[in-house]
């Protein structure tokens, strides 16, 4: 997995520029938000996020959260169909803190555009992407 | 960046024109106070749940629920509101939580040691005194392209009506509450003596605010932002959005960060016993700083209950492996009664599950 100053970014995933992380299994994809996401924002006290059914387009605004100091957007890095919430948020909100890339996701999605793919980062381009977004945003 | 100036506004009017003037990317400092007395919830709040509603219905205080997170609080013109609202390419500013909370809330800490007021920012989103009372309180949110900073000093503040309002799940305890703000909680007014005049406290506030947001260029309110906003509420105030559900804690009351009120009760054989603790620290799992058990149970003698054994949980960790020790010695005694109490309900009534 690439750690980029000190935070992870793994490879195999696709990044929205509002620090989602889609990982994309066929059809289906799982969201969440990055590590440098959870790190800025702190420890997640709540979370509002769709309902299963739900249509989204990509870059829509999906959900909140709350973390003691604010409250931030949730956003959604492909158009789809959401087909799951992860429910152990519900009584485990700090899982995007603790694992954000594995217990934590967020939400699954059936999408209806993979070629949506093509407007996130991936690979080399996602490390240089967060390498800017550090440089911008210091913790 | 603009500087809106608005002194007192009608109450919706003085929160929802910085949630309308993020919408239109306006980078302004607000400077604002409503001109009637009204509570705010936070966003992930349910009223329902959290606010005495029947209270706020007898006393007319409106109820607006903010798109910032944090607790009720109660507003009126003795609260000097600052709202901030930035881009996020903003050139000077930081975009990042921590950074923010630490660059804005200098100007309201320097601006209450202008009144001889040490006051300093504590984790979450307090500001507080030397002595640790809360004298101010922030927050913060992405509001559509914009970063949101809001905050207020308190100039003075109705604690009675501020233990009133909330939603507590038994009535005896709400002189309890009301304790608990009154000495958590302090204002310009108790720490000076006297009331400060509200201009010169603005006067201070911009004047600090200038010397981290650079220098502000001063307007009146656009029509068009007011009229917005005034359409923005009918949304915000529909009922729907007002009182919408929301996943709360219905068990716990903020005093200020760090100090919760917790509610606890638990059916014994012996009766109910009902439990408020006021708990210090980052989390519910924090020191006891005070306690208080009753119900409907028999004990004998009675005072044991406020003489030994409200004593010996007071100070302790709220975990149930330090509490139950604790309880154990009390019901060890052999000069006391408490048909069908045992140590494990006395835990279990201040909310406490078994950790074995």
């Amino acid at each position: 997995m690439a750690e980029v100053s000190g935070y992870l970014l793994p490879d195999e995933l696709y990044y929205h520029k509002e620090h989602m992380w889609a990982r994309v299994e066929g059809e289906e994809v799982t969201v969440g938000v990055t590590d440098f996401y959870q790190q800025l924002a702190g420890e997640i006290s709540y979370l509002e996020l769709p309902s299963t059914s739900d249509e989204i387009g990509q870059d829509d605004v999906i959900g909140t959260v709350e973390t003691g100091k604010w409250v931030g957007k949730v956003y959604a890095p492909l158009g789809g169909t959401v087909m799951e919430v992860n429910q152990a948020l519900e009584d485990e909100s700090t899982l995007p803190n603790t694992d954000p890339y594995g217990k934590g996701w967020l939400v699954k999605v059936k999408a209806t555009d993979l070629s949506e793919l093509a407007d996130l980062y991936h690979g080399q381009a996602a490390v240089l992407w967060q390498e800017e977004e550090i440089r911008k945003h210091p913790k | 960046m603009y500087l809106f100036h608005l002194d007192r506004m009608p109450g919706y009017l003085s929160m929802l024109l910085f949630h309308e003037l993020a919408r239109e990317d306006v980078e302004a400092l607000v400077i604002v106070s409503p001109a009637k007395p009204m509570i705010s919830i936070g966003y992930f709040q349910d009223a329902q749940q959290e606010v005495n509603l029947e209270y706020l219905r007898e006393h007319q205080l409106p109820l607006f629920r903010r798109e910032v997170g944090g607790g009720t609080v109660y507003l009126d013109q003795n609260q000097i509101f600052y709202q901030v609202i930035y881009g996020k390419d903003h050139a000077r500013l930081p975009q990042s939580v921590q950074e923010a909370y630490q660059v804005l809330s200098e100007p309201p800490v320097r601006a209450h040691g202008r009144f001889g007021i040490q006051a300093q920012f504590r984790e979450v989103n307090d500001l507080i005194t030397k002595e640790g009372r809360k004298i101010g309180g922030e927050g913060g949110a992405n509001i559509a392209n914009s970063l949101v900073f809001v905050g207020s000093m308190m100039m003075d503040f109705d604690y009675r009506t501020m233990a009133n309002v909330a939603k507590i799940p038994d009535e005896k305890w709400r002189d309890k509450v009301f304790q608990s703000i009154e000495e958590n909680v302090t204002t310009m007014k108790r720490e000076l003596g006297a009331l400060p005049d509200r201009y010169d406290v603005q006067r201070v506030l911009i004047e600090e605010f200038e010397k981290v947001l650079g220098p502000l260029e001063r307007a009146p309110m656009p029509a068009w932002v007011v009229k917005r906003a005034q359409a923005l509420g009918k949304q915000m105030l529909d009922p729907s959005f007002l009182l919408g559900k929301r996943k709360s804690r219905v068990d716990s009351f903020k005093v200020k960060s760090n100090t919760h009120l917790l509610f606890g009760s638990h059916k014994a054989r012996g009766g109910l016993i009902r439990s408020v603790a006021e708990v210090e620290g980052p989390d519910l799992g924090g020191l006891i700083q005070d306690v208080s058990l009753s119900g409907d149970f028999t004990l004998i003698p009675k005072e044991s209950i406020s003489d030994r054994l409200e004593p010996a949980i007071r100070g302790a960790i709220r975990r149930e492996k330090e509490i139950l020790p604790k309880v154990e010695e009390f019901f060890a005694a052999r000069d006391l009664e408490m048909p069908g109490v045992e140590a494990k309900d006395v835990v279990k009534a201040l909310g406490l599950e078994s950790e074995s």
